[in-house]
């Protein structure tokens, strides 16, 4: 079992030579048999979902998504996260995709509560929670990125953050007018415990003299 | 193909048979498409186990249905009963090991048996491992049963979209096709919930001291 498999010398050398010739000039070459086609496909206009935003940042990075019941981290892709800008409604989210095969692994929109954090082990990674819609159903799911360096962490990280705080603002803005109608919303209730206890002084009234007459009829 | 969870899609979809040997990661291969994991713990499958691949290309979405086999013999169920109506096919060896590139012979003869004529491609994997046993010069079957050949890894993930492209081509009988961006859905704004806010707030301080699998930073240029 232990033996080696002798090394023979094979007449394809030859052949290999020119396949790695064609691999060196970055074409592949084709040893599959002629099969027919079995289905026929025309060229469609390719939409990538992404025509109505500006990009805001454009790097390659390694995902995970956390794994509750093994309680672990699993890959997700590698691949090449953007962050994107609604060019209309200003609206931003990440979208990231795998290399080569170019399927979504994370979409989600940047919210006011989205925090990154970092991760315990790597300063070159980030850790958040987002309701993501990359499989076009929305999932509670943490996600964690990997990049190549600190640097691009660190831009990565602050440009998020940079949003959400900015969301937070806006959010907060309307947070207050919200408040001084719930203001008025109170007056209203004072006004109305006011003519409730009005309405109960009169029956007090009506009470105390049902009294004094029973008080005369008993004299009598 | 009477399975549950197959219910027809509006696209081609081609019915995928993947085959080699226990342990050469045909099941890690597929997992790693369809969840982006890399599974390092081996479990043999048992009998198939067919998981739907969709992928975006210049001509319209299209489908395999990866039917995963059992590559050890105890384990084979109905064995070649699962290669029937197969359309195109993976044979996997490993490049670690020997023995499974020898036993190729034995999955190509027992697939074209019931399957005449479909595009194959056999995949060396784990070429990522230093050691590898099985040189790229020493694979010479393919070129005497008209297969195409990829050296892949299915945890550096060198190739790994390589044998769909080329399979998707034969089908459709197009040497240009090619992946394109799958279209990124505007998702749903989502209610702000600060009780759930506090509890993800949690989770995550907790998740956030696990550790990420180990990997070489180098996959990331």
């Amino acid at each position: 079992m232990a033996d080696k498999e002798p090394v023979v010398d094979r007449p394809e050398d030859e052949e290999e030579a020119s396949a790695a010739a064609a691999a060196a000039g970055g074409e592949e070459e084709d040893t599959g048999a002629q099969v027919a086609p079995i289905v026929r496909l025309e060229e469609v206009a390719v939409t990538t979902g992404e025509e109505d935003e500006d990009v805001l940042l454009d790097m390659k990075a390694k995902l995970y998504r956390f794994d509750k019941e093994g309680n672990q981290w699993k890959e997700r892709g590698t691949g090449t996260v953007k962050l994107l800008k609604h060019k209309e409604n200003g609206k931003v989210r990440l979208v990231m995709r795998q290399a080569k095969t170019l399927k979504i692994c994370a979409n989600h929109l940047v919210a006011s509560t989205t925090k990154m954090q970092e991760h315990a082990g790597s300063d070159k990674s980030c850790v958040w929670h987002a309701a993501d819609f990359a499989d076009g159903e929305l999932k509670e799911e943490m996600f964690a990125i990997r990049f190549g360096s600190v640097e691009n962490c660190k831009k990565f990280k602050d440009l998020v953050e940079e949003i959400s705080e900015s969301l937070a603002k806006t959010e907060g803005k309307e947070t207050e007018e919200d408040s001084s109608a719930a203001g008025l919303l109170e007056k209203l209730s004072v006004t109305e415990k006011k003519s409730e206890e009005v309405a109960t002084k009169e029956e007090s009234t009506e009470a105390v003299k049902e009294t004094d007459t029973k008080s005369a009829a008993t004299s009598e | 193909m009477a399975l549950p969870n197959q219910g027809t899609v509006d696209y081609p979809s081609f019915k995928l048979v993947i085959v080699g040997d226990g342990g050469t990661g045909k099941t890690t291969f597929v997992k790693r498409h369809l969840t982006g994991e890399f599974e390092k713990k081996y479990e043999p499958t048992i009998g198939v186990e067919v998981h739907p691949l969709d992928f975006t290309t210049n001509c319209g979405k299209i489908r395999f249905y990866c039917w995963d086999t059992a590559g050890q013999e105890k384990f084979g169920g109905l064995r070649d009963g699962y290669y029937i109506h197969g359309q195109c096919a993976i044979i996997m060896f490993d490049v670690t090991s020997r023995l499974t590139y020898k036993n190729v012979p034995t999955w190509h003869r027992d697939l074209c048996r019931v399957c005449e004529n479909i595009p194959i491609v056999l995949c060396g994997n784990k070429v990522d491992v230093k050691n590898r046993q099985v040189k790229a010069k020493q694979v010479t079957f393919h070129r005497k049963k008209n297969l195409q050949y990829y050296e892949i890894s299915a945890k550096s993930n060198y190739n790994f979209e390589k044998p769909f492209l080329y399979l998707a081509r034969k089908l459709a009988g197009d040497p240009n096709l090619h992946f394109v961006e799958a279209v990124a859905l505007k998702p749903p704004e989502v209610p702000i919930d600060l009780a759930m806010q506090q509890q993800h707030e949690a989770e995550l301080a907790a998740a956030a001291a696990q550790p990420l699998p180990d990997d070489d930073d180098d996959l990331i240029e």
